[in-house]
């Protein structure tokens, strides 16, 4: 399937079920004053098939950035169609950007793309939620599991651009958080009247 | 429950501690469960021991009843990483991949295992990585109540395995032979559901350790069970199964200090003299 062929779909037009786990376009504190919208556009992956053949970037498929593991609902877990936001599709370019300057490939951990509002890793809303977010385990051959390699593509990751933040080396880290904002996509066809 | 006469089971205490003691076993503990006549024989069954990876068979029950009890889903993903928290500080460990049974599952890293696979794996190659994966799932605090419920008591579960800080600070798993015994009784028993108690049992049965209580018997014993080492503790205990009769349940745990083969041998002989004195005798007269 092509990137191009997903459906885009408004959350707030979804069953109440997902509605309730997704939470479209509703805000989001992360713990202080400040509060997010959560996205409210996604793309619909029609089964987990199509997630693993769909490139959505030249060196990125749409599973490798949705993998969930049993802490996510089972809806969103087993059920199809999944639902993942717009976003995604920018986190991905970045990615194809980071993989350049690193001159290897990247490996994102279960759990280390999109993640729904409903995953049990708590937490305040985090860009995870908006699907901008990969915890990068692996690149190439090298773990991101110490200070030095951490640190080493915490640099590469930066020298994107400024609207990319990569989380400095904490004891004890098994990756290389990655993110591009709480950016939320709408996209052409869609109105955020109602 | 049946009793030997007392002069026999003194004989046999006698013959065991023998032999424990050929093996330097410092302490030493068994009870043996005979489904076949009743008969419940014990020594020092109270003693706690470090349970070394014997409590993974508790983390095994307390996994496949979460599942009875749809809290989690046997085939579900479980995002396999080697980062844990100790149990006296919260300090960030990992575990030791030379040291793990499965060193193949630190391929996984970064991508999921299904629970129930990192179940089997966790017993039948003692993966120290894929038990805390699993204990971190269903959680201390759980996994603790499903054990009390189910009336075992003599299995203290309170970390998961290679916390070397929890370690030296003396903040270990321990158990007694009569907790092994309650928790393969249990196991057997109507606490799980038939699917789940039939999936333990199969998990258990293809043990790849096998040089102590099956190295004891005869060849067409099958034998449901787990080893547990450390430098200081050698253990066993598992369900014997026997075409002729009914099951029984052995469990022995021995401090040594001796070398590894040794006193697997010595469980092994134990394993052997428990046969000769209390089930062989049974089979042939029946």
């Amino acid at each position: 399937m092509n990137f191009s062929e997903l459906r885009t779909v408004d959350g707030l037009s979804l069953p109440d079920e997902h509605r309730a786990l997704l939470r479209p376009g509703e805000p989001s504190a992360n713990g202080t004053d400040i509060v997010r919208h959560l996205p409210r556009f996604f793309f619909e992956v029609p089964s987990w098939s199509d997630a693993k053949e769909t490139r959505i970037a030249q060196h990125f498929r749409l599973s490798e950035l949705t993998m969930v593991d049993c802490r996510e609902s089972d809806l969103l877990l087993q059920g199809f169609p999944h639902y993942v936001p717009c976003a995604i599709a920018v986190l991905a370019r970045y990615l194809e950007d980071f993989r350049i300057e690193a001159g290897a490939s990247i490996y994102v951990a279960a759990n280390g793309g999109y993640r729904s509002p409903a995953h049990q890793f708590h937490g305040p809303a985090n860009t995870h939620h908006w699907a901008t977010a990969a915890d990068i385990y692996r690149v190439g051959d090298t773990y991101l599991n110490d200070a030095k390699s951490i640190e080493k593509y915490r640099r590469v990751a930066e020298s994107l651009g400024s609207e990319v933040f990569a989380k400095p080396y904490c004891e004890g880290d098994d990756h290389l958080h990655f993110d591009v904002g709480f950016l939320a996509l709408t996209p052409r066809t869609g109105s955020e009247t109602g | 429950m049946t009793t030997e006469p007392a002069g026999k089971t003194e004989m046999w205490r006698a013959e065991l501690e023998r032999i424990a003691r050929d093996g330097k076993a410092s302490a030493f503990a068994l009870v043996l469960h005979d489904f076949e006549t009743g008969l419940h024989f014990a020594i020092d069954d109270r003693k706690q021991f470090h349970a070394a990876s014997t409590i993974k068979v508790a983390v095994l029950f307390a996994l496949l009843r979460a599942i009875d009890e749809g809290r989690l889903r046997a085939d579900a993903p479980l995002h396999v990483r080697n980062r844990f928290y100790s149990a006296v500080d919260g300090a960030l460990f990992r575990v030791d991949p030379e040291s793990d049974g499965y060193p193949q599952l630190y391929r996984s890293i970064g991508r999921t295992a299904k629970i129930i696979d990192l179940a089997e794996w966790m017993i039948v190659s003692s993966s120290n990585l894929a038990t805390n994966l699993l204990l971190d799932l269903v959680g201390v605090e759980y996994a603790t109540k499903v054990l009390r419920d189910a009336e075992v008591h003599g299995i203290a579960l309170r970390r998961g395995v290679d916390d070397e800080l929890a370690f030296e600070r003396g903040f270990n798993n321990e158990v007694t032979a009569e907790g092994l015994f309650q928790l393969f009784a249990a196991l057997r028993g109507d606490v799980l559901s038939k699917q789940s108690r039939e999936r333990a049992i199969h998990i258990l049965l293809g043990q790849r350790f096998t040089s102590m209580i099956p190295a004891g018997l005869p060849a067409h014993a099958s034998v449901a069970h787990k080893t547990g080492e450390i430098s200081t503790v050698c253990h066993d205990a598992g369900i014997i199964y026997l075409p002729e009769r009914e099951p029984y349940i052995l469990a022995v745990l021995t401090e040594s200090t001796a070398e590894g083969e040794r006193r697997r041998e010595t469980i092994a002989r134990i394993s052997e003299a428990i046969y000769k004195l209390a089930i062989q005798r049974e089979v042939a007269s029946t």
